[in-house]
This record gives C-alpha cells, sequence and structure tokens, in this order.
C-alpha cells in the first residue's frame, strides 16, 4: 500500500490528481464543519457579489453560493462514486465472464455489450429520467450506472482475453484450481489497472452526466448540488443580468474535479503502461543532447 | 461484403432493442403516463390530447404483443405520435425540422475536432516530451473533462454578453428570408461558429490524447525503425509509415466518441438556443412532452446507428485485411 502511494507520488501527474481529488473529498466529509447554516436558507438580497460575508456571492433567491456548492460537494462525489462502483461491478463481472467462459457466453454479452455502446446514451438517459418525474440524487446514480457499464466491459473483456493465454492462467488450470480462485486471485490482479481506469473514467462521467441531466431540468430541484445550482443560474438568466458568480462556481468546481480525475487517471496509465512513462525522460535526455551538442559546436567555432 | 452485412444487421438489432426500450418504459412506470402528463402539465394540455396519448404509447385494448406489433409497425412508417407541447404536430415533422441543424453543427464541429486532434496528436507523439508534447496532451487532458455545458456557458459568457461579438441564440437573423444568398450564409456561418467551436473544443482532446498513445505505440515497432534506418524522410516516416497505422484504431475511438458527441451536441444547443434537436428536447422536457421525448431517442439511436455504419464502411475502405476476410 505504501510502495503504490509512493509510485503515485513520484509521478507529478498523478500527485496532483490525487491532491485535488483528496481536497474534495475532505471539503465534502466536512461540509457541516465549513458552513454556518442549510444551504437552501435565504439569508441575503438576491444576487448580491462576492463579498467579505459571502465570498462567493448570493443567488437570486438569495441564498449563499459558497454553502451551496460545498453541500452540493458532497452530492455530486456521492453520486459519482456510486454511479461508478455500479458500473465498475457490471463491466467487471460482464467482461470477465465472457472472456473466461468463451463461446456461447461471451458471443451474448459480447453482443449485449456492443448493443448498449451504441445506442445514444444521454438521450437514453433523458427518456429514462423523464419518466421517473423528477429524480433525486440517488436515482440519477442508478440509471447512469445501469446504463453506462459498456465500455468498460469491452475494455475488461479485452484485457482479460489476453491474460487466459498466458502461463501462469494455464498453470493454475492443471493444478486444478477452482473457477473463483482463478478469476479473483489470478485473473483480477491483473486487471486492476484497467478497473481502476473503468472506475475513475465513471466517476468523471457520472458528474458531468448528472450536471447536464440537472441542468436540463430532470433532476430534483430541491436537492443542493453543482447541476441544480446551473439550473437555477439558468432559469435566473444569471449570464445575462451579470451575476455571473452563481454561473461560475459550479462550472470552476466542476472543471477542476474533472481536470484531478483525468489527470489521476493518467497517472494510473502512466504507471501501468512503462512506454508512456519513460516518455519525460526521453525527452528531457534529447533536450539535454542537444544542448551539448550547441555547447560543442559553439566551442569548436571559438 | 459479408462484414458490412452483418454490421447492418447488427444495427437493425440496436434500433430494435432501443425502440423496445421506448415501448417498455412507459408501462414499467407506475400509474398511466398519459394522465401523469396531464397532470404535470396543470392545465396546459388540451384535455382532447389524452386520447391521442394513450394511443401513442400504444395503450389500447388489445394483448401485450399485438400492442408491441401495432408500436412498432407504426414506427417504421415514422409515425412517432403527435407532439403534446405542440400539439397536434407530429413529432416526426417537429424531428425532420430539427435533424439538419444538428446534423451540421454535429458534423462540422467532429471533422474539425477530429482533423486537428488527430493533425496535433501526430506532432504531439513525434516529439514526445518536448514543449509542444507537454503542453498540449495536459491540455487536451484537461479539456476532455470539462463538460459541454461549461464550455458553451463560458463561450456565450464571453463572446456574447461581454463581448458582445457574436449572436446569442437562433440559427439565423430571423429578419432573414432562408435562401443561398450571401447575407443569409454569412449569417448562418456567424451563428454557428460558436456553437461549433465550442462543441470542436468538447472532442478534440480526446482524439488528440487517442492519436497519441496509438502513434508512439506504432514509434516503437520495427518496421519505423526499418524506415528510419533506410533514410526516408522525416515526414514520410511519420505519416506514411507510423501515423497511418496509428489511425485505424484512432477510427475505432472516434466511433466509440459518437455517443458523446450527439450528448454534446443537445446541451450545447440548449445554451446557445440553436434550433436543432437538443433544443427541441429541452422543450420537450419542460413540458414533458412524452411522445417528443421518446421520438428524439429514435432518432438520435438512428443518426448515431447511421454515423457508426459509416465508420464501418471507411475502415473497410481504410483495412484491406477486413476486404479479403
Amino acid at each position: 500500500m505504501l510502495n503504490l502511494l509512493k509510485v503515485f507520488v513520484r509521478n507529478r501527474k498523478a500527485a496532483f490528481g490525487v491532491f485535488i481529488v483528496v481536497f474534495y473529498v475532505v471539503v465534502a466529509l466536512a461540509a457541516p464543519l465549513i458552513t454556518d447554516h442549510d444551504p437552501n436558507k435565504r439569508v441575503s438580497r438576491p444576487h448580491q457579489p462576492p463579498s467579505a460575508e459571502y465570498v462567493m456571492g448570493t443567488t437570486r433567491m438569495g441564498r449563499d453560493v459558497y454553502t451551496q456548492l460545498v453541500w452540493g460537494t458532497r452530492t455530486s462525489l456521492m453520486v459519482g462514486i456510486l454511479a461508478g462502483l455500479i458500473v465498475t461491478l457490471i463491466g467487471t463481472v460482464v467482461g470477465l465472464t465472457a472472456a473466461y467462459y468463451g463461446g456461447a457466453t461471451d458471443e451474448t454479452l459480447n453482443f449485449a455489450t456492443n448493443v448498449v455502446l451504441v445506442l445514444p446514451q444521454l438521450p437514453l438517459l433523458l427518456v429514462l429520467a423523464a419518466f421517473l418525474g423528477q429524480v433525486g440524487p440517488l436515482s440519477i446514480a442508478i440509471i447512469i450506472g445501469l446504463t453506462s457499464w459498456a465500455w468498460g466491459a469491452r475494455v475488461t473483456r479485452a484485457q482479460a482475453m489476453t491474460l487466459k493465454n498466458r502461463e501462469f492462467i494455464q498453470a493454475s488450470q492443471l493444478i486444478g484450481e477452482p473457477v473463483w480462485r482463478m478469476i479473483l486471485v489470478e485473473m483480477l490482479p491483473n486487471l486492476l489497472s484497467i478497473i481502476g481506469f473503468n472506475f475513475i473514467g465513471s466517476v468523471i462521467f457520472t458528474i458531468i452526466t448528472q450536471a447536464t441531466l440537472e441542468f436540463l431540468g430532470l433532476g430534483d430541484p430541491l436537492s443542493v448540488s453543482w447541476g441544480t445550482m446551473l439550473y437555477n443560474a439558468k432559469n435566473a438568466s444569471a449570464i445575462t443580468v451579470g451575476a455571473w458568480w452563481e454561473m461560475a462556481a459550479p462550472c470552476v468546481a466542476i472543471v477542476i474535479i474533472g481536470v484531478g480525475l483525468s489527470l489521476l487517471n493518467f497517472g494510473v496509465d502512466e504507471i501501468s503502461n512503462p512506454r508512456l512513462r519513460t516518455l519525460g525522460a526521453i525527452g528531457k535526455a534529447m533536450k539535454l543532447q542537444k544542448k551539448l551538442d550547441r555547447a560543442r559546436l559553439a566551442e569548436k567555432e571559438a | 461484403m459479408r462484414f458490412i452485412l452483418r454490421r447492418l444487421a447488427f444495427y437493425l438489432v440496436a434500433f430494435l432493442v432501443a425502440a423496445t426500450f421506448n415501448f417498455l418504459i412507459p408501462r414499467l412506470m407506475p400509474g398511466n403516463p398519459a394522465d401523469v402528463m396531464l397532470a404535470q402539465a396543470q392545465g396546459t394540455i388540451p384535455p382532447e390530447a389524452r386520447e391521442a396519448l394513450m394511443e401513442t404509447f400504444g395503450f389500447i385494448n388489445e394483448p401485450l404483443y399485438l400492442q408491441y406489433l401495432k408500436y412498432l409497425g407504426s414506427i417504421f412508417t415514422w409515425d412517432f405520435g403527435l407532439s403534446v407541447k405542440y400539439y397536434p404536430t407530429p413529432v416526426f415533422d417537429l424531428l425532420a425540422r430539427a435533424l439538419p441543424w444538428t446534423l451540421f453543427l454535429t458534423g462540422t464541429a467532429t471533422l474539425l475536432a477530429y482533423a486537428l486532434g488527430t493533425l496535433f496528436g501526430i506532432r504531439a507523439a513525434w516529439r514526445r516530451g518536448s514543449g509542444f508534447d507537454s503542453f498540449m496532451s495536459p491540455l487536451a487532458l484537461a479539456l476532455q473533462s470539462i463538460p459541454p455545458v461549461v464550455i458553451a456557458i463560458t463561450a456565450m459568457f464571453l463572446f456574447s454578453v461581454s463581448l458582445n461579438w457574436l449572436p446569442a441564440g437562433y440559427a439565423f437573423d430571423p429578419s432573414l428570408e432562408p435562401s443561398l444568398s450571401g447575407p443569409f450564409l454569412s449569417s448562418v456561418f456567424f451563428h454557428a461558429l460558436m456553437p461549433v467551436l465550442s462543441l470542436s473544443i468538447v472532442l478534440v482532446g480526446g482524439y488528440l490524447i487517442t492519436m497519441r498513445n496509438n502513434m508512439i505505440g506504432q514509434l516503437g515497432e520495427d518496421y519505423v525503425h526499418l524506415a528510419e534506418a533506410k533514410g526516408l524522410s522525416d515526414a514520410r516516416v511519420r505519416y506514411n509509415y507510423a501515423a497511418r497505422n496509428a489511425f485505424l484504431p484512432s477510427i475505432t475511438a472516434f466511433a466509440i466518441s459518437l455517443g458523446s458527441v450527439f450528448g454534446g451536441s443537445l446541451i450545447t444547443e440548449v445554451v446557445f438556443n440553436y434550433p436543432g434537436l437538443g433544443n427541441l428536447l429541452y422543450m420537450g422536457v419542460i413540458a414533458r412532452d412524452f411522445p417528443l421525448i421518446q421520438g428524439q431517442l429514435l432518432i438520435m439511436t438512428l443518426a448515431m446507428l447511421s454515423a457508426n455504419f459509416a465508420v464501418d464502411i471507411a475502415y473497410v475502405a481504410l483495412d484491406p485485411r477486413l476486404r479479403r476476410a
């Protein structure tokens, strides 16, 4: 565990990503400690610009943008993580099952995966959300989780297929290990980077999609999240009346967590794929060589 | 040819799945969607629309399998029912009016983003670790994780509200008559500029990263070293050898990205009030116009499947192995 942490810290991109994500998690956990009142309470006059008292200004309804943002972090992160878990669970189970059993099982599962992959996702989510009425954060997490697993399943299957023909798997087959052991102990650890990649990617996707659904007015307007903040700001024409802070706060929050999670993902990719990792070193070496060459050339001319 | 036919059959099944979803969802929800809709609309829907609604959802006094068959029949004759918000305009007419704008928007933005992303990706991989690479790749990554909503809103705020350079809505100046004249086309161009660019920005990062990573994989291959050893020019090794082979997986990535292309265009249209499917859908969502929302799922599925099919054909044209198989 400590070793893994070291690897993360040594990779600059991953370290920066970890920092951002940890910061958000701390904010989400500490929400009751770092805010003074209920996020839906009217604390001031509408559309007050940022000031010492309300650091991010107030909304059209006179609510404190800062408080809403902090509590919204809680909702958005929870929805992201829950949907990410559902996506990863379904994707991994489907991918592994298809790769391990092969044959008709594989054909069926692969076919289902490919069908889900070519269906337009946002329109499908819109239909589901519209029929469910105004959906709360929990339902949003579940419907996103249930419709977004296909990509992960495909990637996991591809990776597991290449594992299946490796010698250590065949050896474990020959010594008669039970199926659960082969899948959980032999194959799963070798898929961890793909699974992690899938999980982080799904969390980003969910946070963005949740904000989008709520922005379009399909969320529960009483819940506090970045998406409902955007929705309220849009309804209050915040941009056209010049109350940019109402719109900017959730936008910036979404962008930064998105960047943080992608950096983390990029780091995971570099850590697990040595070819991508050494690039920085090669670049540095090449630059140094050029510098040396130039210095030598200058010496010769002098 | 067999490959193409198999893909066609696959897309037909995929379309049937989407249609079946559309058929099942209203039936799995508690209560009767027509009554739910009337209740939610609070009097804005004329009561005589109820009959039409029931029929749209296929709630007729017949067994389920007959309802299903009848539903499928109506879909394949382009009968998606009547819109509630724009009662009694057929949903199909509304969609057909909006679809060209969406295709125009997504088509231009995707091609632009794909061309730029691929070119930059090749360059970043070729000089990996260089200033260009270490600036562009993280930037691409960051862009990829910014939601379309945020980019569209920011562009709108900067260029329409603050600087007042570009129009903030519609596809063309409403005072002009649609024609092939200069002023009309330039009006279309300036109205499309912001939506197209903000949609491309969302997409370009993903294409760049995919192409870069594919290209780096190819650059380690023996045939590339051989080409270099033979003394071929840099440009030739770069484009005719490495990039050419790195291109194929990037086309698959392109096909996979189509879903987010259509998703992104929905949002961009809503923000810029652009008269495509996304904006129409937004009106439908606000008014809880179920037939309209369902119709757009089918049209979007159809658009996405056609785009995927076009990618398949491109794949066959580019990869000789598929033609021989």
